[in-house]
């Protein structure tokens, strides 16, 4: 999928069948206990970080994703 | 969440809120179109909703809530090495604490010297459905997020 056309569907602008159920993927996501893959993150400050550089940092973390709603 | 992530700070546990994108849009937070707005939506949900763990963004086109299923309000824990050892579709404060809970027990009894080997389990948890809540959540989005969610469901 072209770049401009993954940022429009993946940011969708009406939550319609159509645009939300395709990305429920939940049974397609990583196995428990194999190695995870990273991606960069970004603070509120604008500077980036990546999600090993948070989880490799402590005994155990908890990553809650989500928006207002 | 941000109780939970109080009460296990002390036992090296992080807790951080991962800003994905809009799940049901509305007047006043629209779908995204740039980081700077993805940045902003983020700034504001802090605000709102008093988040007081670390708020981090993913990249505008979602590539690591995409990873790892984009459900909209997923948790995943983490251990040091990179391994996911909890995931659950939906997030409920009790099953996540139900889960550190457990990890620490295993933290301890390693230490006292037991030899444990993981193994995967599956198993559904239960959550009390806030209609309110959502509801009000929706609102503060703005009438089209309301007007959507109504048709959808």
């Amino acid at each position: 999928m072209k770049d401009q056309k993954l940022l429009e569907k993946y940011n969708y602008d009406a939550f319609v069948p159509e645009n939300f159920i395709p990305w429920m993927r939940f049974d397609e996501s990583p196995p428990l206990w194999d190695p995870a893959p990273d991606f960069p993150l970004w603070h509120l400050d604008g500077t980036e970080t990546s999600l090993s550089a948070i989880w490799s940092r402590h005994a155990y973390t908890v990553v809650e994703f989500g928006s207002f709603t | 969440m941000n109780a939970i992530a109080d009460r296990h700070a002390a036992h090296d546990i992080a807790s951080i809120f991962l800003y994905t994108h809009e799940a049901h849009p509305g007047e006043h937070y629209p779908h995204l179109t740039s980081f700077e707005q993805k940045m902003r939506h983020a700034q504001a949900l802090r605000d709102v909703y008093q988040v007081t763990r670390p708020i981090l963004l993913d990249a505008l086109d979602g590539r690591c809530h995409r990873a790892y299923g984009s459900m909209p309000n997923m948790t995943w824990i983490f251990n040091r090495g990179g391994r996911p050892v909890y995931k659950s579709d939906w997030t409920n404060a009790e099953s996540v604490e139900n889960a550190l809970n457990y990890l620490l027990e295993v933290g301890e009894r390693r230490r006292k010297g037991e030899r444990l080997a993981p193994f995967r389990v599956e198993r559904i948890d239960f959550r009390l459905q806030d209609q309110e809540r959502f509801y009000a959540g929706l609102e503060r989005n703005g009438p089209k997020a309301v007007k959507e969610f109504s048709t959808a469901f």
